[in-house]
């Protein structure tokens, strides 16, 4: 599997280290009980096209969000993830 | 308080032997040459000074420093790119250190001296991209990567920063390859299995 970097171009699996799913978003600080397991504990197991962080740690250390298949491993977009940079790729 | 001084010394002073290494007869296929007592600075932008940082880099240096993967020639020193929004500054003599240059980016930039952290090895020869293919899966066809290209990568699971310098004056490819100092060693000894077959001349130089 490769990942085409925004920031690098296509570099092989070895030079990213993967995160996980990029879809739970952090719940307010006075969430209820449940909505925090939810997001600590409770993952989708989609058969399909998912978003996950990979970083690209071998590289140009940049944080990017891969949208996945997980039927496939088809790779069909990767953007830099929020924050990466000064600015994002312009590219 | 006992009065000492600090020497600085290479990484590599005790694994690089000067001389012949590998296969005999012939032209050496793979030249290695450890660059030494360079000034070497790592310029990274802080949120949303990226435009700043690049106007402070063309006033200083007089080029524009690299927003891609690639090592930019300045009159006194390299600009080479590390990743977005950063860039390396190389150079010798003392007149790029952290002091001049934290002045020059105070309002736009972080930077970190890493003059001591990094290990510059220089390789060269008819050889070098047949040996370099051995421990990196970056293209480095004369297409693919011509002069001034560089890539943040992995070579032998070690982060290195590798970009093509001028070439030579009998017109052969120069591979420039940083990597971190505690790593060098274990590094080096991976070039030299690689380059053994090919015949190795091996040296060190204080010449950027």
């Amino acid at each position: 599997m490769r990942i085409v970097c925004p920031f690098c171009g296509e570099r092989e699996l070895g030079e990213f280290t993967y995160l996980g799913d990029a879809k739970p978003v952090r719940p307010a600080a006075g969430a209820s009980e449940d909505e925090v397991f939810d997001y600590v504990y409770l993952r989708d197991n989609v058969a399909g096209d998912t978003s996950e962080y990979w970083y690209h740690g071998g590289g140009c250390r940049a944080w990017l969000k891969v949208t996945r298949n997980t039927l496939t491993h088809e790779i069909s977009a990767v953007e830099p993830a929020a924050g990466v940079g000064a600015r994002q790729a312009a590219r | 308080m006992a009065e000492f001084s600090w020497v600085s010394r290479s990484p590599l002073e005790h694994a690089l032997v000067a001389g012949a290494h590998g296969a005999r007869g012939g032209e050496a296929g793979v030249s290695l040459t450890e660059i030494r007592n360079f000034d070497l600075i790592q310029v990274m932008a802080r949120r949303g000074k990226a435009v700043d940082l690049a106007n402070a880099a063309k006033e200083r240096f007089g080029v524009a420093a690299p927003d891609a993967p690639k090592a930019v020639q300045a009159q006194d020193a390299t600009l080479i790119w590390s990743g977005p929004d950063q860039f390396f500054v190389l150079s010798r003599g003392g007149k790029h250190r952290i002091g001049a240059l934290g002045q020059t980016f105070a309002q736009s930039a972080s930077l970190s001296d890493q003059s001591h952290a990094r290990v510059l090895i220089s390789i060269s020869g008819a050889k070098a991209r047949t040996m370099l293919a051995k421990l990196s899966s970056i293209d480095l066809h004369p297409a693919a990567f011509p002069v001034g290209m560089a890539a943040a990568t992995s070579m032998d699971h070690t982060s290195v920063t590798l970009w093509r310098g001028n070439d030579r004056t009998d017109g052969q490819a120069v591979f420039n390859l940083l990597v971190f100092a505690t790593f060098a060693e274990s590094l080096w000894h991976s070039i030299l299995d690689s380059a053994a077959e090919y015949g190795v001349d091996i040296k060190h130089s204080e010449e950027l």
